[in-house]
């Protein structure tokens, strides 16, 4: 499906052995096993409450699993904080309420940790920045605070944010959730181009046509659990679980 | 945002005429109904009889003498008086703190640029130069006292100069030389250093006394206030019990009941030196009796913030002290500036309090100088009313100041 896929093949990039996770007593996520390939674009879909979310939070742990193993980039993620950081350090994520910091212009947000936590001097984060900007078609709004920018450019923003880390994985929790219909295209335009230069992604969304056309791989989610894994076409044309088909019939 | 298909045809028409200006805002805002027009005219009836006999009697009958027979009085008490500086003329040392102060706000004017510190600086130093220019005698002051006075003027484009063409031109550099001129100020005051006439410090009087403990207390109880409140929020639960303790004891307290309390419990904490100077227990108290309050001011803005904020900033890879500091506190901060401005003025007119501990602040300098001249008890209130314009400038700029600071930092608030 897209370039990549043949040095996809070598590198396991995030491997989930029968994780876990509870929120007190709630059973959220119950014994994923997977595995991510380098450069694979995953969509993750599914009811909501089946886990998703949790799913990706735990990858770079603002949610911590509490059974089981999660190995990032070849990193296993412990309480040692110096294994998170350097985890938190390979992979970016995008919000689905942006979560801009509005105290701090369109440029400060993005150079704000390759500086402080890369320790980049201060032209290099600007260069970088702005050609990030560039790249998600929004230069001109380097010295805006996020409040006078639309929804659309704010995620955009926060996708650019993301990438000056210069990370290996990307995660997307629901992205375009927020956003008014006319501005979804122009988020969603930006995910395919990063797609296409060959980034890891996790993308948790109900934008199907975004799956079928960029996705190498769809996980349906349900009660905490994978319960479907295919290619698009096999989860659209031929799903196997008849709570996939049941959802779909939902949603489409 | 979206162009309306609409506007592509139909002009955009100018409201109808009755609804803008003068008479359309009166319309809309006076006499919007009988009943509101009634009031209307009622209130701007009350407001002119109000205003008429306020400058009637403000200008004919009241008697002013008081003000000008205390005079410098006001500002630094009786820390000019024979018995505080013998055989010398102290005046110079409070306005060499003075001129400090000044070339401060031209600091700030340089740093801050096309802001509210440029109106503020210029202000105050005109109006403390125009000091020069009052006709009756100050007493003890001779010309030396008007030129200094005069000296603001310059000191604010010093300071400026300063702020523009050296590299002490920024925030740091304003801290820096704010901490230097305060201390030196105090030395200057207190004569510690060989060659000055000592001046103990319960001679230090008047608006100066209640100057230093507000630039004290302000300055100390914001940082302290923000580490207490971090501490309440802290996950530790020795640290966080020890904050909560500290922050209800001393909101639960009268700061009257702190003062006396501090005459007998600093000297067990402090060497005999500091415990023995007043000036210092009345700042320890005020500032931590504003503390207190201060740090659930901050606590009250780090709680509005949304969790998203610190999640992102944890999943760029900050650290906890980078994200408390460069993410939640500046947006905490700026959620609660009324608030935090508030505490500095209820702090601001409480340092009128250390005349419980027998310092001489504007207010008790005031209520003394009655006391001992009977031949002025009928002008009391020209004297309160005074004292009151006094408080009301220092906290309406105060409050002015801060209002303008929220416009500028609101640019980008939701």
């Amino acid at each position: 499906m897209n370039a990549n896929q043949e040095t996809a093949a070598t590198q396991d990039m995030i491997v989930c052995r029968d994780v876990h996770k509870w929120f007190g007593q709630f059973h959220a996520v119950r014994g994923i096993t997977t595995t991510v390939k380098q450069g694979q674009v995953v969509v993750v879909f599914g009811p909501s409450g089946s886990g998703k979310s949790t799913f990706i939070r735990m990858i770079n742990r603002l949610d911590e699993h509490q059974k089981g193993d999660i190995i990032v980039d070849g990193i296993e993620l412990t309480d040692d904080i110096r294994n998170i950081e350097s985890i938190r350090r390979e992979v970016g994520m995008v919000f689905q309420s942006f979560n801009l910091f509005p105290h701090l212009t369109v440029m400060e947000n993005i150079t704000l940790a390759p500086s402080r936590v890369r320790k980049w001097p201060k032209d290099k984060a600007t260069e970088v920045a702005m050609g990030l900007l560039d790249r998600v078609g929004i230069p001109e709004q380097a010295t805006k605070y996020p409040a006078q920018l639309s929804g659309g450019q704010q995620q955009r923003v926060a996708i650019a944010r993301a990438l000056a880390m210069q990370p290996k994985i990307m995660l997307f929790d629901e992205p375009t959730s927020a956003l008014d219909p006319e501005m979804i295209k122009e988020v969603l335009d930006v995910m395919q181009e990063l797609a296409a230069s060959g980034m890891t992604m996790i993308v948790v969304t109900h934008e199907m046509g975004f799956a079928q056309e960029v996705s190498d791989r769809m996980l349906m989610f349900d009660h905490g659990n994978i319960v479907e894994d295919g290619s698009p076409d096999q989860i659209f044309n031929n799903p196997q679980e008849d709570r996939t088909k049941l959802f779909l019939s939902q949603i489409l | 945002m979206v162009a309306n298909a609409h506007s592509l045809d139909s002009p955009a028409l100018p409201p109808p005429r009755s609804e803008t200006g003068a008479i359309g805002w009166a319309r809309e805002n006076l006499f919007n109904s009988r009943f509101n027009g009634v009031l209307t005219v009622l209130a701007a009836i009350a407001i002119i009889l109000t205003l008429w006999f306020s400058i009637r009697w403000a200008a004919s009958e009241a008697d002013w003498k008081v003000v000008t027979r205390l005079g410098s009085q006001f500002v630094i008490g009786q820390y000019n008086t024979e018995s505080a500086c013998p055989g010398q003329n102290c005046a110079w040392r409070p306005q060499v703190g003075l001129l400090l102060g000044i070339f401060l706000l031209g600091m700030a004017w340089g740093v801050a640029g096309k802001s509210i510190a440029k109106p503020v600086a210029l202000t105050a130093a005109i109006a403390v130069s125009a000091m020069a220019f009052v006709p009756y005698s100050l007493d003890r002051m001779g010309w030396d006292t008007r030129l200094l006075l005069l000296a603001n003027l310059p000191a604010v484009f010093a300071g400026l100069a300063l702020a523009r063409y050296t590299p002490l031109g920024n925030v740091r550099g304003i801290i820096l030389a704010g901490v230097a001129a305060f201390s030196l100020t105090l030395v200057l005051l207190g004569g510690w250093v060989p060659g000055l006439q000592p001046v103990p410090v319960l001679r230090w009087g008047g608006l100066l006394l209640n100057v230093i403990l507000a630039v004290a207390g302000i300055a100390l109880s914001l940082p302290i206030g923000i580490l207490l409140a971090l501490g309440r929020r802290s996950h530790l639960p020795v640290v966080k019990t020890l904050c909560v303790v500290f922050i209800e004891v001393f909101r639960g307290v009268p700061l009257i009941t702190l003062l006396f309390m501090s005459q007998v419990v600093v000297p067990l904490a402090f060497p005999q030196d500091f415990s023995q100077n007043s000036l210092f227990r009345a700042a320890i108290v005020i500032t931590l009796f504003s503390s207190a309050y201060m740090a659930e001011n901050i606590r009250g803005g780090l709680q509005s913030l949304h969790p998203g904020q610190a999640e992102a900033a944890r999943a760029l890879g900050l650290h906890g002290w980078q994200i408390t500091f460069l993410i939640s506190l500046p947006q905490a901060i700026r959620n609660v500036i009324p608030a935090i401005v508030g505490q500095f003025i209820a702090l601001f007119k409480d340092t009128s309090l250390v005349y419980i501990i027998g310092m001489l602040d504007v207010v008790e300098i005031g209520r003394a100088f009655i006391q001992g001249n009977p031949e002025y008890l009928a002008s009391a209130k020209e004297l309160f009313i005074f004292l009151a314009i006094v408080f009301w400038i220092f906290t309406y700029g105060m409050s002015y100041v801060s209002r303008r600071v929220e416009q500028n930092l609101g640019v980008g608030t939701r």
